[in-house]
């Protein structure tokens, strides 16, 4: 992938060629796997959110497809944090690009123990997962849902991180994701990553007569949830002056310059490589930088927060 | 995610049987689909046939998806999605080495070869006779070799066993095989000194079959087996450094 100069972002002082990062539960689970999303133009990758021990997560169907999007409930699947350190590990000898480890716990002391596991690997950001909605049946209401459950997270991940940065993944739902994410700020997060899966949702086979996902229940992602992200981001972007991992539903590059204009510094892609196949990442890395050319931006940082007041 | 009902069933012995479903898609030879047992699981599978209004897919008992699958009858209501992947090539004068359930998609692999007139010669092996699904069909269309392991049809031994002698005799310019990993293994050994191009109709634990999961991602080269395989090619198979060493469960550890 060639190097655009003009959409090279300012990210906490990591070298990116794009803005674009590879969403958690995509593609993340080798060090090969996203070494190729690399070479199809994203600027860094996002692991598959782990934990100490492995997990086998739900049965399948766990992602399905409708017509606006993808419900999935994969359940945190997830060889556990040993086999994820040797892929971050290798991934980092395979690129150059930024890796960003996410991780989650089943308790709040899980997580500080998983990320001082990943540092290790020294990822150049830790994202921590605390809004996945599709394991409630086993872990109970998301430790995001909860302002002080969050603010202990972030500072215990935080600690235990050391230099690593520490970006906090935040959900559409809760108490407000403009607070939450104060919260995490005040408690020394250096990032925001919103949105998670909006819902959690359901679809029900009409001949069965029973819900397609072995879990009932899953996150929803793609085109459908696009405005609740776009949304997300703007109210966060009013309360925080920390930097935003904007994900959910981008899968053209105009939803890319939406999440920009709404105070985004990175675009999280994901569900679009079902939409679009590999290619869109080079798409969407194409498609900002005309933007920008057509309208006069000479940097990312001139196009952030600009629909606001 | 829909759903239709078994419209025929057909054993061709214990823990192997035919389904067949009403047909809403194309699909090529080396494709698959996933088939959903509600309440049970959802796994891929090639698709053995297509026969007018039908499809057909061809299960062996292994685990307990397919154990499941045994029980079912016709009219049972499954889910049925793709197809997903991509299928094999068409060439000419090429041998289509099977072993046990992977005959399954080289049979539609034949009705296709046989469609355009395209030559080709079947090496099918299994544990035992009946395994050799639609044997029967396969001498219609080719000259075939069949090995068993306990001799019940054709040669006793190994599908590779006389692989090498085959080739020659039957002025073989391609290979396509699907079986168990250590097959082609094996294959790759011997057709690689010759410098034949082959494809290899390949398995690997699924969970969304439309490349997103990763599930799926074969080291070195980060492929996916749902969407670029689930053939691959002998250029696609150089960078596949797993192949025969390693495959990843449900979790995505290495096993």
């Amino acid at each position: 992938m060639k190097t655009i100069h003009l959409i090279k972002p300012d990210f906490l002082n990591l070298k990116m060629d794009s803005p674009l990062v590879l969403a958690s539960g995509i593609l993340g689970l080798t060090a090969s796997s996203m070494a190729r999303v690399i070479r199809f133009g994203a600027g860094a990758v996002t692991s598959k959110s782990f934990n100490l021990e492995w997990r086998k997560g739900h049965r399948n169907p766990s992602i399905i497809p409708f017509e606006h999007g993808l419900l999935n409930a994969v359940g945190l699947s997830n060889p556990g944090v040993d086999e994820m350190v040797k892929e971050i590990r290798l991934f980092r000898q395979k690129s150059e690009a930024p890796i960003f480890a996410s991780i989650f716990g089943r308790t709040i002391e899980e997580f500080a123990e998983v990320a001082k596991r990943a540092a290790e690997a020294r990822p150049h950001l830790i994202e921590v997962n605390v809004s996945c909605p599709n394991v409630r049946s086993e872990f109970g209401t998301p430790f995001g849902d909860s302002p002080q459950d969050t603010a202990q997270i972030t500072r215990l991940v935080k600690k235990a991180a050391g230099d690593i940065p520490v970006s906090v993944k935040l959900g559409p739902h809760g108490p407000g994701i403009g607070l939450m994410a104060r919260v995490c700020e005040e408690n020394g997060a250096d990032a925001i990553t919103a949105i998670n899966t909006a819902g959690p949702g359901m679809l029900i086979d009409i001949r069965v007569r029973k819900p397609v996902l072995s879990n009932k229940t899953g996150g929803i992602s793609g085109p459908a949830i696009l405005p609740i992200a776009v949304k997300s981001v703007y109210e966060v972007y009013e309360n925080v002056r920390i930097p935003i991992i904007a994900t959910g539903g981008v899968t053209h590059w105009q939803d890319a310059v939406q999440m920009l204009l709404a105070g985004a510094t990175l675009i999280g892609v994901g569900t679009a490589v079902y939409y679009e196949g590999m290619e869109v990442f080079g798409k969407i890395n194409k498609g900002i930088e005309g933007y920008m050319r057509e309208n006069g931006f000479s940097a990312l940082k001139e196009l952030r927060g600009l629909a606001h007041e | 995610m829909q759903t239709f009902p078994i419209q025929k069933i057909i054993e061709h012995g214990p823990g192997v049987k035919s389904f067949y479903f009403p047909k809403t898609f194309d699909v090529r030879a080396g494709q698959f689909v996933n088939l959903w047992l509600p309440g049970v699981d959802e796994k891929p599978f090639s698709v053995s046939a297509v026969m007018g209004d039908w499809i057909e897919i061809s299960v062996k008992r292994y685990g307990p998806f397919t154990t499941a699958l045994m029980e079912c009858r016709e009219g049972d209501y499954l889910g049925l999605r793709g197809p997903f992947g991509r299928g094999f090539t068409l060439q000419n004068n090429a041998l289509l080495i099977g072993g046990g359930i992977g005959i399954a998609p080289l049979r539609l692999l034949a009705q296709e070869l046989n469609v355009r007139g395209l030559r080709f010669v079947s090496l099918l092996g299994a544990a035992t006779a009946y395994e050799i699904i639609f044997a029967r069909d396969f001498q219609k269309q080719s000259v075939c070799y069949f090995t068993t392991d306990d001799g019940s049809m054709g040669k006793k031994g190994l599908v590779t066993d006389d692989l090498v002698d085959i080739i020659a005799k039957e002025k073989i310019e391609y290979i396509y095989a699907a079986g168990p990993e250590i097959m082609f293994v094996k294959t790759k050994e011997l057709i690689d000194p010759l410098g034949l191009p082959y494809e290899f109709c390949m398995e690997r634990y699924m969970k969304c079959g439309i490349g997103i999961c990763g599930q799926c991602v074969l080291d070195d080269s980060g492929l996916r087996l749902c969407v670029e395989g689930p053939v691959l090619n002998r250029d696609d198979l150089k960078e596949v450094t797993e192949l025969g060493l390693l495959h990843r469960d449900a979790s995505g550890r290495r096993v």
